[in-house]
């Protein structure tokens, strides 16, 4: 039992994410008071505020953070929000924020430059997040296509964070500390944070000392902001193939630790016998 | 004077920064926008830098006939591609540039990762034995959240999401916040020994 072949181990994961992706099982989800947090946080900004949403990702972490994206992206757009978006992430960040962006602002019918602008990337995300304090067109001369800033009536209205009410950052790394102490710390900016499951612990932390007004944490949180905003989508499908394999995971520890103690008693009885 | 300089502009530059941080709108200020403006571009420079280094190795694998040089030889025409078609034909949604991004690297990136699942299965199984009191209670913990956090842990016993949840907020944020402030106060000293010259690594030397 504690020699189970790799190649069974590999197979059994196969399956399990498959079949669920074939065959929805469609279990509910149970919606955490972080998660509600973050939608209620969202929910109460008036029609027409404008926001920050850094897309701080690497294309690694799409399956996670993509559905949260999506989800926290319809919200903002069915509740008219205007959105500023921007990435420190340069190795494609940019990129998934713009198809992001274009999905979401085409089910809305929102329109690029007036309803919501891709900043792109800079270089130094400490000066970026700090200098944008001053003046955004400072740091982002030009947006991702090299539009000027001048020329987008959006972004004409935001000069600084002072002309925006709120911030959502999707991250997959460290960005959210330097959000959380940077940006919420000097300016005052309310946030949300939506992570990958592997930082929801840490982030946790600036959730309870109000520093982030919510949380999403990895694909589970994108399923239970799907749910609250009635919008099934990728995360709630993805949550079934999860259960499947963390029950596998667990299954495979269980069959390891009665291996373990059967051998273990086995060798135990010998040496008994000896003594 | 060699040393002197470099640590006087280390405090000056340090000092107006921290006076910045917490005193906004004043004369620093001012100051500390044009240096944060310079920051960028000072790191938009060391990316460059860092292509030319990466250019540098590689070419030097494929000129010496390393037993990699194909590799870096794949490496090299990829950056020259990736580049190319984004300085001369744009990044825009829907040109050449992104169809690479997200047709071929987004896809190989998200793949390499989505192995772990496959690694850290058959690692759990391997390892995570309840040898001692200790490693029982990490293993009953890992059980129960990873219970917790999916809807067939629910659908098994209603109670679980808020087992995981407590674990997770309770200890699991008292660890975390320790971690955090411990990191913090390390990072304050370290930087209050650069700014007064005590800590010289950056300079060259120990």
């Amino acid at each position: 039992m504690q020699r189970v072949d790799r190649r069974i181990i590999y197979t059994l994961i196969f399956i399990s994410v498959i079949v669920p992706t074939l065959w929805p099982l469609q279990l509910p989800t149970a919606v955490t008071p972080e998660t509600q947090s973050f939608f209620n946080a969202v929910d109460s900004l008036p029609s027409g505020s404008r926001i920050l949403f850094p897309f701080d990702c690497w294309p690694s972490t799409l399956a996670e953070t993509e559905p949260m994206a999506v989800a926290a992206l319809r919200h903002c757009f069915r509740k008219d929000l205007r959105v500023v978006g921007l990435s420190n992430v340069g190795m494609g960040g940019p990129s998934v924020l713009e198809r992001v962006l274009l999905q979401v602002g085409g089910e809305f019918g929102k329109e690029y430059g007036t309803d919501y602008v891709n900043l792109g990337y800079k270089a130094n995300y400490q000066a970026v997040l700090l200098g944008m304090g001053s003046k955004i067109e400072d740091i982002f001369p030009t947006d991702h296509h090299g539009t000027r800033l001048a020329e987008l009536p959006l972004m004409r209205e935001v000069p600084n964070y002072d002309s925006l009410r709120f911030t959502v950052i999707i991250s997959d790394n460290a960005m959210v500390d330097y959000w959380v102490s940077l940006v919420n710390a000097r300016y005052g900016m309310p946030m949300v944070a939506a992570v990958t499951a592997v930082m929801a612990p840490k982030q946790l932390s600036y959730v309870q000392a109000h520093q982030l007004q919510g949380l999403l944490g990895g694909m589970k949180g994108a399923a239970e902001y799907e749910r609250l905003i009635g919008a099934i989508d990728k995360a709630n499908r993805g949550m079934d193939s999860q259960s499947l394999i963390h029950l596998l995971v667990i299954g495979f520890i269980v069959l390891g630790n009665v291996g373990y103690f059967v051998t273990r008693d086995k060798r135990r009885a010998p040496a008994g016998q000896q003594g | 004077m060699k040393h002197r300089l470099p640590i006087l502009v280390a405090f000056i530059s340090g000092a107006i920064m921290i006076v910045a941080f917490f005193g906004r709108g004043s004369v620093v200020d001012a100051v500390s926008d044009e240096a944060l403006r310079g920051q960028t571009i000072v790191a938009g420079i060391a990316l460059l830098l860092g292509v030319f280094s990466i250019v540098q190795v590689h070419w030097g694998r494929i000129t010496t006939h390393h037993s990699d040089r194909v590799y870096s030889a794949v490496l090299l025409l990829c950056l020259a591609m990736m580049a190319g078609f984004g300085v001369f034909a744009g990044v825009d949604a829907g040109g050449v540039y992104d169809w690479l991004f997200q047709k071929i690297q987004a896809p190989m990136m998200a793949t390499m990762f989505s192995m772990l699942a496959f690694f850290i299965a058959s690692a759990a199984y391997r390892a995570f034995r309840a040898r001692t009191i200790p490693s029982t209670i990490l293993l009953v913990t890992a059980i129960v959240v990873m219970l917790g956090r999916i809807p067939m842990g629910q659908y098994l016993y209603d109670g679980l999401p808020s087992w995981a949840n407590w674990i997770m907020v309770v200890p699991s944020v008292a660890v975390q916040r320790g971690i955090i402030i411990g990191a913090a106060l390390g990072a304050a000293s370290m930087s209050l020994r650069i700014l007064l010259g005590i800590e010289r690594t950056y300079l060259g030397r120990g």
